[in-house]
């Protein structure tokens, strides 16, 4: 189909030049393809728009011209609604007017001298398709919370505006910490008005390194600024204004930063590259401000490479499986109780890689659930093939990752697993962490609830280790608490820390739940837990986690 | 009569100028036939005379623009030269230039003798 030439007719195209010889040669490129309009001057241009009968598709326009300028033409036509849907291209040999007419909107540049026709035709067209493309799908260039561009527009504008500005540039991202709180707590329009304000604020204080600004997934904002050495002073200012103003909300905004981004990357690259140095410092709520540099490159490469390689270590099963014995310590004799699993990644070509980097990658990306799968399947296999073997069954405690409890079938998921293997829902305990609860307890709650009538476990690891409230483990219906290790490694040297597990276990004991400590190394430690009153233990004091096959001179040992 | 042969002796860039124009000889010759009579080097040298260098400007960017288009290469190289002396408002004797950007105005003309 012709683009040019839908249902037989053909668009409008208006060219606004004092010159003659210009008017002429691009009325000679264009005049094949688009039905070719003149005037000398903005004011002409304007009188030739109000005198039509059909709407113009586009605008070429000069910016130097006498009776009303190009500037004043977009200005004035900005201002009539049947206007300012129409594109303009501005042709200019000026570097700096670039920006100006960015700034009030223009959508594309052309320089003079033209460059040769088979391009100038090719913008045009484009620059008509992308208008009309959007218009059909209802968007408008600009966002109608905060004024800024749409993500599209705005980055179509800079690769104009690269076409031929060659100056240094920084890209910036900025991100509302927690936004859909503030949604929730004061309502949409609060939350528009916050969005608002981040952008005028955003505007304002960076004001004349700005060039080009949008809004994108909610709650992001990219900024595009000539370069500058030190944004120190104005990410305190940005600080000061919502962390302590007096805006709708309190937030906390923050930035992530790539300086001098390098002009060959793909702008949208480079602002990814911003946006993971903004992600990076989500957690700390101490910083406000992170660089991207090489190691953050690097590190998110290697993040890349590792989830590109996830489904391949699935299949060729790199994922190990490995098992940490619990011992039971309230005779004598500790007695071989149970077992964690763990994972570990041994990739082909980049060696062991410790689950302290893929957990927290592939939680935050919701691939957990593969690693989760994938570890309930391998445990079940060895619970039903020890049974088999020796006779005796070892129940195993697997992770349950908090993006697992939202899976409406997680349920059936686990069953077909037990029914598979043979396996009793009890043994195949399920450990939720504790942060877990704090998210979503109501969820939770009656998640659990189910899987317990069911016949599963529920064990909470890492209790201690967040926000943990001691009114949770009264109302959240659990079978086992796991201490966290922090507790264990300091009770020695730190009375606080030796008094909270004696109150937890205390607790523990009146709810009638057992207790497991982990990261148990040393008999002084054990004594100590003995002592206080908890059954059961698991750390390098008895063993670290082993692999399947070494995990079975225990059952040996137990059973002889 | 104005001819391609002729203006690449004069030291136009035709090939480019012709291409503008899509390859329409009758139309780069016609508009080429048009620059000798610009007012924008009237206006240049009397802005000039005058003491206004931002009206210099101008008119020399305006020029700047068509000669450019054309490929004028001597021409647009020269007015070139001025357009930025005058947009850096350059407190200078510019009667060289402009006696430099005259001689090759009249060239041009006699091209269409």
């Amino acid at each position: 189909m012709d683009f040019n030439n839908v249902s037989g007719f053909k668009r409008r195209v208006l060219i606004v030049d004092d010159e003659m010889i210009n008017r002429e040669i691009l009325g000679n490129i264009l005049g094949n393809t688009y039905d070719v309009f003149f005037a000398e001057n903005g004011q002409e241009a304007l009188d030739v728009m109000h005198g039509a009968e059909k709407a113009f598709s586009l605008v070429l326009l000069d910016l130097l011209m006498p009776v009303m300028d190009g500037f004043e033409f977009i200005t004035k036509m900005q201002q009539v609604s049947e206007f300012k849907h129409i594109p303009v291209i501005v042709m200019t040999s000026e570097r700096e007017a670039e920006v100006k007419s960015i700034k009030l909107g223009a959508s594309d540049f052309i320089t003079k001298p033209y460059h040769m026709p088979e391009v100038i035709l090719a913008r045009c067209e484009r620059i008509i398709q992308l208008y009309e493309d959007n218009a059909i799908i209802g968007l408008t260039e600009k966002d109608a919370v905060t004024g800024l561009y749409h993500r599209d527009y705005f980055f179509e504008y800079i690769r104009q505006i690269e076409t031929h500005r060659k100056s240094p540039v920084d890209v910036l991202a900025f991100n509302i910490d927690h936004f859909h709180l503030v949604n929730e707590m004061y309502g949409r329009q609060t939350g528009n008005e916050v969005l608002k304000l981040v952008a005028d604020k955003l505007n304002e204080i960076l004001d004349d390194n700005i060039l080009i600004a949008c809004r994108t997934e909610a709650d992001t904002f990219y900024v595009y600024c000539d370069h500058i050495d030190d944004y120190s002073p104005f990410i305190s200012r940005i600080k000061d204004e919502f962390e302590n103003g007096t805006g709708p909300a309190k937030i906390r905004l923050r930035a992530g930063i790539y300086l001098n981004a390098d002009p060959e990357i793909d702008i949208e690259i480079r602002f990814d590259r911003a946006k993971t140095a903004c992600d990076k410092i989500r957690q700390d709520h101490m910083t406000s401000v992170a660089y991207y540099s090489k190691d953050l490159h690097l590190r998110s490469i290697y993040h890349e490479r590792l989830i590109k390689d996830i489904d391949e270590a699935i299949s060729n099963e790199d994922f190990k499986v490995y098992f940490q014995p619990k011992y039971d310590i309230t005779d004598v004799h500790p007695k071989l109780r149970s077992a964690e699993a763990l994972i570990r990644w041994e990739h082909p070509e980049l060696g062991m890689i410790s689950p302290g980097e893929f957990i927290p990658l592939f939680e935050s990306n919701g691939l957990i659930q593969k690693i989760d799968n994938y570890v309930w399947n391998k445990a079940a296999n060895k619970i039903k093939e020890w049974k088999d073997k020796f006779g005796y069954s070892v129940n195993v405690s697997v992770n349950v990752s908090r993006i697992d409890i939202f899976d409406p079938v997680l349920q059936d998921k686990l069953k077909k697993i037990i029914d598979s293997n043979g396996l009793d829902e009890s043994e195949l305990m399920l450990e939720i962490t504790e942060s877990a609860y704090a998210d979503n307890a109501g969820s939770l709650n009656e998640v659990t609830e189910k899987l317990r009538a069911s016949g599963f476990k529920i064990e909470m690891d890492d209790f201690g280790s967040g926000y943990s409230s001691l009114n949770m483990i009264t109302t959240i219906p659990i079978d086992v608490l796991k201490l966290d290790m922090s507790f264990i490694m300091n009770m020695e040297k730190d009375e606080k820390s030796l008094k909270l597990v004696e109150i937890i276990l205390d607790i523990a004991k009146f709810l009638g739940v057992p207790v497991v400590a982990e990261g148990v190394e040393t008999k002084a430690q054990l004594d100590m837990l003995k002592c206080m009153g908890c059954q059961v233990i698991q750390g390098y004091y008895f063993s670290k986690p082993v692999p399947a096959e070494e995990f079975e001179k225990f059952i040996i040992k137990e059973i002889s | 009569m104005l001819t391609i042969d002729k203006l690449k002796e004069y030291g136009a860039n035709t090939e480019d100028g012709l291409g503008r124009c899509i390859g329409n000889e009758a139309l780069y010759l016609r508009l080429v036939g048009t620059v000798a009579d610009q007012k924008d080097f009237d206006n240049l040298n009397s802005k000039i005379g005058e003491g206004d260098l931002q009206g210099a400007f101008e008119s020399a960017h305006a020029l700047k623009g068509v000669l450019g288009n054309l490929s004028l290469t001597p021409l647009y190289e020269k007015i070139c030269e001025i357009t930025e002396l005058l947009r850096a408002k350059t407190d200078t004797d510019y009667s060289v230039l402009l006696s430099e950007i005259q001689d090759l105005r009249e060239g041009l003309r006699k091209l269409a003798e």
